[in-house]
């Protein structure tokens, strides 16, 4: 058991952060407290910063070579994300690309889809979406609707997408489409690679609960798909999707630590806000930050050890839906602990001096509960995949699609 | 990095199972409860060599690590053994200075407790009851004497938990303050492992028996409710793995984290242990809460450990207190 870098990680570490110097003035820098500005803000410069990044060889650190990655760790990809967070180097925009697209692409796409796409992927010539949720099946993904209908070399589809995460910014997205409404709900589903700017795509932000629009509703009306777009064979989407979600698990929880939320940004607000508490509250006060940040390190450290097995060869199973869980339980005392050192202040939206920074922190846990996985779907997930607990009684897991369901 | 035990210690873990599997039990446990032996007893720890774990190998010790040591306490909680290896490893600590002691400790001629607070009226301390030499801190000293036991009716027997007043005493070290600090830390630690064994103990427990039990003509682990509490519990215990592995780390190889990890692990046991025990009596319904059924005997364990050695209270705010101080950095 060792906490530092190998010789090798050392060096690697290094060198990352000697090109993240050297490029520093290529790249957009946020200011301290705007970790949660939104892609949309700064999208020019979010595409210029992961080109740059692309450039010299930190986007796609885990990606396999032939396809433009660099055939790296995921030891490795640990470093640059921490390095890039180091030096406030936003997310990349097209982590959603990056993380669970383009391996799909890889992993099922034919070689002229690889060739077209990921290279741009990997730029951020091209920002990618995910076009799974709809409006009646969010945790039932295999319950959607939106449906894919053979027409010569095409396909037509029709429907409506929703909560897409960067669907306004996007230029592609993977599309999960019904195609045999016959088969049983997981065997009629078929993948598409879908262009976000063809006719009868329309793309409507949602505000969320905080003022921010971070993802959308998309609308398919008789959008036309060329059938070499589609990714894996018809009726095999559900097979694709797990390729899609498998990679989300590790992108989302597989690093493990509060989500979106660095504790050592919470321990700076620590420092500075507790001394303004009268004693009696300070005494609380500690309570809260001591249980947010065992929290926190809690889920930093399942997610080292679950970056070892990996790392080691292992193979995300479902017990990366742990590192979401406990992530996303941290992230919430984090957040209110964070809101609660403000004092009286915590009753506005924003402090004083307009710093809203832990008020908008707290409004997107509830969605992050949701997200990727509810609590409760992740819970059955692991309660019957790892623990091995009897599944739910499902009645429509073997009856066909259409029998009554619409 | 690699946050992963090595094989060694797999081998050391699942040594440790077998045998403690094979001397002790929670049945044991609850004959402790009304004056039966407790198992698998000084003697018996100390022949296998998990007393000296720590201990240096020139004292007749086997001179490993911390970690080594907290894989072992796992394997101990998990069938409740006593006694425990906080106080070896705590022992351990300070007496660094001292071989010939040490060696008494290892081979276990000796029977050492180690006192918290006042010496001249402890506050109840693990495997005090049985415990013939005592470690104290007295003014900023390390005391060795004997004393005056003074057992309480214990809500959990598996502790050996007894007041003392120390009748006679030597003075080991002076101005031994951070030796006395460290000593606490790395059984703070050795706690949080042993309650990881009974937490996981306890998941491992309760799973079964959801698997197996039927209500409304289904198994009760395909209710949501009951399959979401133990995988609660079940995440509670995967997130105190990794502190307790971390504080173990931390010991061996980065002191100067050690204050923070052993506060964090310590912190993390007494509410996952805590919540691991109910589930578990919750899980088995009536029968859990039974004098027969073992459920109430890794309650009991939980509810004390929460306690001893600081309680959750105390170890959170030591949490923010240091990471505040900067060891997070930020």
């Amino acid at each position: 058991m060792d906490f530092d870098d190998s010789p090798d990680e050392a060096e690697y570490r290094a060198r990352v952060r000697d090109l993240l110097e050297r490029h520093a003035a290529d790249l957009l820098h946020l200011e301290a407290g705007q970790e949660g500005v939104d892609a949309r803000t700064h999208e020019a410069e979010m595409r210029r910063t992961q080109r740059v990044l692309a450039e010299v060889g930190l986007v796609g650190v885990t990606w396999p070579r032939e396809y433009g990655g660099q055939g790296g760790t995921l030891v490795q990809q640990a470093i640059v994300s921490q390095e890039l967070a180091r030096a406030r180097v936003p997310a990349l925009i097209n982590h959603i690309g990056i993380g669970m697209c383009g391996p799909t692409v890889i992993a099922h796409g034919s070689q002229d889809q690889r060739d077209r796409y990921l290279a741009r992927l990997l730029r951020a010539d091209d920002v990618w979406c995910q076009l799974f949720s709809e409006p009646a099946s969010g945790s039932d993904l295999a319950a959607l609707r939106t449906t894919a209908v053979r027409d010569g070399d095409d396909w037509v589809v029709n429907g409506q997408k929703v909560w897409t995460t960067l669907a306004h910014v996007a230029d592609h997205g993977i599309l999960l489409t019904r195609t045999d409404p016959e088969r049983p709900k997981h065997a009629g589903l078929t993948m598409f690679v879908v262009d976000l700017h063809a006719p009868g795509v329309t793309v409507r932000p949602l505000r969320q609960m905080g003022g921010q629009s971070d993802f959308n509703e998309v609308f398919f009306d008789d959008v036309r798909i060329p059938d070499s777009e589609r990714l894996g064979e018809p009726g095999e989407g559900w097979r694709v999707a797990l390729t899609t979600l498998m990679n989300e698990r590790v992108a989302i929880g597989g690093a493990g630590g509060t989500i979106g939320l660095p504790v050592e940004a919470f321990v700076q607000h620590a420092r500075e806000r507790l001394p303004a508490l009268d004693p009696e509250r300070q005494v609380l006060a500690r309570q809260a930050v001591g249980r947010a940040v065992v929290a926190a390190l809690g889920a930093r450290y399942t997610g080292y050890r679950r970056l070892t097995v990996l790392s080691q060869g292992g193979i995300p199973g479902p017990e990366a839906s742990a590192g979401k869980l406990a992530g996303t339980e941290a992230a919430r005392l984090v957040a209110d602990a964070g809101v609660r050192l403000l004092g009286d202040d915590a009753v506005y939206a924003a402090t004083g001096d307009g710093d809203d920074r832990w008020q908008r922190t707290q409004s997107w846990i509830p969605g992050i509960a949701i997200a990727g996985g509810t609590d409760q779907v992740l819970r059955n997930i692991i309660g019957e995949r790892v623990l091995g607990l009897p599944p739910e009684p499902r009645s429509d897991k073997t009856a066909p699609f259409s029998g009554g369901r619409r | 990095m690699n946050f992963d035990l090595d094989d060694d210690q797999r081998d050391i873990a699942a040594g440790a199972r077998d045998f403690y599997r094979g001397s002790a039990s929670p049945a044991a446990a609850r004959a402790g409860l009304e004056g039966g032996r407790l198992e698998p007893g000084r003697k018996a720890l100390a022949d296998i060599g998990f007393l000296g774990i720590t201990v240096p190998d020139e004292s007749g010790g086997a001179g490993r690590s911390v970690l080594d040591l907290a894989v072992v306490a796992e394997q101990g909680g998990a069938v409740l053994a006593a006694p425990s290896l906080v106080t070896a490893a705590r022992a351990a600590v300070l007496l660094s200075g001292e071989p010939e002691l040490a060696a008494q400790l290892a081979d276990g001629s000796t029977a050492f407790a180690v006192l918290d607070g006042d010496p001249d009226e402890s506050a109840p301390s693990v495997d005090a009851a049985d415990a013939t030499a005592f470690l104290a801190l007295d003014g900023g000293d390390l005391v060795l004497g004997e004393g005056e036991v003074v057992p309480g009716r214990p809500l959990d027997a598996t502790r050996g938990l007894a007041s003392v007043r120390l009748s006679s005493r030597r003075v080991l070290a002076a101005d031994a303050g951070e030796l006395w600090a460290r000593a606490r830390r790395v059984a703070a630690v050795v706690m949080a492992a042993e309650d990881l064994g009974g937490a996981d103990r306890c998941v491992q427990l309760g799973v079964a028996y959801a698997q197996e039990r039927e209500a409304f003509g289904r198994k009760i682990g395909s209710y949501q409710a009951v399959k979401h509490m133990l995988v609660d519990a079940w995440v509670g215990v995967e997130q105190l793995r990794s502190l307790v592995w971390w504080a173990a780390w931390a010991a061996d190889a980065n002191p100067a984290e050690l204050p923070l990890a052993a506060a964090a692990a310590k912190a993390c046991a007494a509410s996952v242990f805590e919540q691991a025990a109910g589930t578990l009596i919750q899980v088995h319904g009536g029968i859990g809460f039974t004098w027969e059924h073992d459920a109430h005997l890794f309650w009991r364990r939980a509810k004390v450990d929460r306690l001893l050695l600081g309680d959750e209270a105390e170890h959170l705010d030591a949490v923010a207190r240091i990471a505040v101080a900067g060891a997070l950095g930020g």
